[in-house]
């Protein structure tokens, strides 16, 4: 009987099991990270509908916003179009929606690369495939279990949003909530296929996710042209961002728009399962080469290697970010020109771009260029923690080098790294905004982009922190800071958020230089945080085992 | 270098109520080549990770070359070399850009030996790190630790993944090292690589060291293997002092004798022995008589569960 019963219990996990397992590992880790990301999708979008209902109370208040932004091609070109800003529908695709494609498309392509390269990088990947399955039907499963992922992600941030639009003053109906947060995650489910694709071109995860994060770049280049009132919105279809745009949620909804959506991720993921089966596991498709003559110069020590392990990846954000000041500084006089006014002032403050004329556009960019030199430095500690949990530290400190040394080194390199993104971002500004005779000085946009630097420090060092007393979550602290502060900072703009809570973002804590001058006390105190996580978990790390994965 | 290569005293590390190293007494002299057996989880490589001060002792200390593990570690390391167990490094450099910077850090480098053991080990120093099999990587951690020419060299597993010819070179290095008088302290699997490069043997069981000695003085204290032929009646040897393990197979008898042999050979003098051979154990089988012939304890201990 027991034995009737185990061989009933073994058929049946057979006949379920071996042809799903890849499919079901990547659903379960991809619908985590979904459900966690729908969570933040949802509540960023209650926040938003909410707090307009609050703030902007009146009629007169809601015209005055939509007359600020609603024919500003400039902020457009940024943001993306602002119609019907004098209603929440309008107010909150406006508001919320650009950020939440450009997150959304950072998360598909990070959990695809890493769900797809990295297991091939591991060489867990090879244990799967050595079971009942192909490469071929192992990316297909791989693929299906992203899609769940994908689907966690907008089950949740459909639901609060259906739920905040019960609200009688936000009056979302279901179908079209429903549809908002099916265009907010339309750009995840296009790049984790976009992910999937470059992890077949690419020879490691870190390549495949530059790859990916390189074409969402030119994605947003692309639009933003096509969005800045210079004649050439046609080229909106041209970007899958513009796609995203041309859904419409909420105030003209285009549904045809999902075409081009579905026929790319589509033709992505169909390429990428094909060069799957195609390709022999750990090959890449783009040539790596496998030989190369020895560059020894800064081979010399654990700081010249943490250099020279950074560079090629410092060197494209750097690009990103250069890129990123000149399309900013070139738009900033156009956008400014609209700006002015009490009221509108008034209503700009509100959204976090005190000042008036170019200075305040540039103030919101400047932000945007916070974020992006925060990743970096999130990315600086995520990449020192994994020479631990590798165990590749181990040949460093198994040698003559003390532990302050390698840390300290690393940290030093990450602030140069910082500090050299901020003074590139403000020359670019500046370059952009001078062609177009904005009137704002050099002196005053490195200035802005130094003022960039502290919040990157502050997260540095509690980072470092977080190396020193619980190495295995280090991650987990510097993104969720980060993530954190983003959102305090995109809901808080509206001003109806407790000072307890704004206080915790490393971003509200920033003065949006150029449009007012840097808080220089309130940045020696973010820099002087930095200082003492980065101290105190240099003393917890010296003091600690090394940990591996 | 007079001090005493690796000293510990009580070493001591528990992950919660695990003990993964009990009170480990050890001393290993200038020059020894010292292997140190246990089967995975013995707590080798915790010992190795203690002895570089990678990981803190909960108990007792560490020396080397009366250089305290935890308090001076970097005065330590300047006098050992390293080879750890997984052979992980930074994908995107070359073998021999891994090799400069591993030199580097350690701070001295034999280069006319580093060349000879690239050709000894035939790696291809061009290849990128990502390019390299387990066994290529391995090679090049090898001869990083060897190049050194250091006055310890610590390895934990160090040929795992080498092919045989590749093992030959790495034993040729080992006696190199030791005829130079460098010290080598050699966590292994491999039992006939250890018997065949080492003076002395420790065996590591469940954290805790159970024997160290020469194989000769492990031999003495082990039991020898007698296998007798008889062409008439088998006499009971079950009872000859000394005696166990008594197997009787046909007119063959298969025992072993612990102590003086004289009480069996009495006993066999006075019966019809056609042939008679006796050896002493292998260290495969020194070390299989701490942990049981085959799995078969295992298995036991966990039905027992």
């Amino acid at each position: 009987m027991l034995h009737a019963e185990t061989a009933a219990r073994a058929q049946g996990r057979v006949r379920k099991s071996p042809g799903a397992v890849v499919a079901r590992l990547t659903a379960r880790k991809a619908a985590r990270s979904g459900v966690i990301w729908g969570y933040i999708f949802g509540i960023a979008i209650a926040s938003s509908a909410i707090s307009y209902t609050r703030i902007y109370k009146t009629q007169a208040q809601r015209e005055a916003l939509a007359a600020a932004y609603g024919s500003n091609k400039a902020t457009g070109a940024l943001f993306g179009p602002a119609p019907q800003l004098q209603t929440v529908a309008g107010f909150t695709v406006f508001k919320i929606s650009m950020t939440l494609m450009i997150l959304g498309a950072v998360w598909g392509l990070l959990t695809s690369t890493r769900l797809l390269r990295g297991e091939e990088d591991s060489g867990r990947w090879e244990l799967l495939l050595a079971g009942q399955t192909t490469r071929k039907g192992a990316a297909i499963q791989a693929l299906g279990g992203l899609g769940a992922g994908a689907f966690a992600l907008w089950a949740l941030t459909a639901l609060i949003t259906a739920l905040t639009g019960l609200d009688s003053q936000v009056g979302i109906a279901a179908g079209p909530a429903l549809y908002l947060a099916l265009a907010m995650v339309a750009t995840a489910v296009m790049f984790l296929a976009a992910g999937a694709l470059t992890s077949q071109l690419a020879a490691t995860r870190r390549q495949a996710a530059a790859y990916a994060a390189w074409f969402l770049g030119v994605s947003y280049a692309v639009r933003m042209i096509a969005d800045a009132g210079v004649g050439l919105h046609a080229l909106v279809w041209v970007s899958p961002l513009g796609w995203v745009e041309e859904l419409r949620p909420l105030t003209a909804p285009q549904p045809l728009a999902l075409l081009p959506i579905a026929v790319f991720t589509a033709g992505l993921a169909a390429v990428a399962v094909r060069l799957a089966g195609a390709r022999d596991v750990g090959a890449s498709i783009a040539a790596d080469r496998a030989t190369s003559r020895p560059h020894l110069r800064l081979l010399a020590g654990p700081t010249g290697l943490a250099i020279r392990l950074v560079r090629s990846a410092v060197v494209s954000w750097w690009a990103a970010i250069a890129v990123s000041g000149l399309l900013f500084g070139f738009i900033a006089r156009s956008a400014g020109g609209t700006l002015s006014g009490a009221s509108v002032q008034q209503v700009l403050s509100k959204l976090g771009a005190p000042g008036s004329g170019a200075d305040a556009v540039l103030g919101v960019c400047f932000l945007l260029l916070a974020a992006l030199v925060a990743f970096a430095a999130a990315g600086q500690v995520t990449a020192a923690r994994s020479e631990e949990s590798g165990g590749r530290l181990d040949h460093l400190l198994g040698r003559p080098v003390a532990r302050s040394r390698w840390l300290g080194g690393r940290l030093l390199v990450a602030v140069a790294v910082l500090l050299a993104g901020s003074v590139v971002a403000g020359a670019f500004a500046w370059l952009g905004a001078a062609s177009q005779h904005a009137g704002v000085s050099f002196p005053t946009l490195v200035e802005a982009g130094v003022n960039i630097v502290p919040p990157a420090i502050t997260i540095l060092g509690i980072g470092a922190l977080a190396l020193g007393v619980w190495p295995r979550g280090t991650s987990i602290v510097v993104y969720t800071l980060l993530g954190w502060s983003l959102l305090v900072v995109i809901i808080g703009g509206i001003g109806a958020v407790s000072h307890w809570i704004l206080d915790t973002s490393v971003f509200h804590q920033m003065a949006s230089a150029p449009a007012v001058s840097p808080h220089w006390a309130a940045n020696g105190a973010m820099v002087a945080i930095g200082l003492a996580g980065a101290l105190i978990g240099g003393i917890a790390f010296h003091r600690r085992d090394l940990r591996g994965e | 270098m007079a001090a005493t290569a690796i000293r510990t005293e009580g070493l001591t590390k528990r992950y919660g109520n695990v003990a993964a190293l009990d009170h480990l007494d050890l001393e290993v002299a200038p020059g020894e080549v010292v292997g140190y057996l246990g089967p995975n989880g013995a707590g080798k490589t915790t010992t190795i990770r203690l002895l570089l001060g990678l990981i803190n002792p909960t108990g007792g200390r560490g020396e080397i070359f009366g250089l305290d593990c935890q308090r001076q570690p970097v005065e330590a390391h300047r006098h050992l070399a390293f080879v750890p167990g997984e052979a992980n490094l930074w994908p995107s450099l070359t073998g021999a850009e891994t090799l400069h910077l591993l030199g580097r850090v350690q701070g001295h480098v034999d280069e006319a030996y580093r060349d000879k053991l690239v050709a000894r080990f035939d790696l291809d120093p061009a290849k990128k790190v990502r390019a390299y099999s387990k066994g290529n990587r391995q090679k090049v951690i090898l001869i990083a630790a060897l190049m050194t020419r250091a006055d310890l060299l610590v390895l934990d597993e160090p040929t795992s993944g080498l092919d045989p010819l590749m093992e030959q070179a790495f034993r040729q290095s080992i006696r190199e090292a030791r005829d130079r008088g460098q010290t080598v302290f050699l966590s292994s699997h491999i039992l006939s690589e250890v018997e065949a490069l080492c003076d002395r043997v420790g065996i590591l069981r469940e954290g805790k060291l159970v024997e160290i000695g020469t194989l000769a003085q492990m031999r003495h204290l082990s039991a020898l293997t007698v296998e007798a032929t008889f062409t008439g009646p088998v006499p009971d040897l079950s009872r000859v002092p000394g005696v166990s393990s008594v197997q009787v197979n046909g007119r063959v008898v298969r025992c072993h004798v612990r102590g003086p042999v004289a009480p069996l050979l009495k006993v066999l003098a006075n019966a019809d022995v056609t042939h008679l051979v006796s050896r002493e154990p292998s260290l495969e089988e020194l070390f299989l008589a701490q942990y049981g012939t085959d799995g078969q304890d295992r298995d036991a201990r966990h039905a027992a569960r």
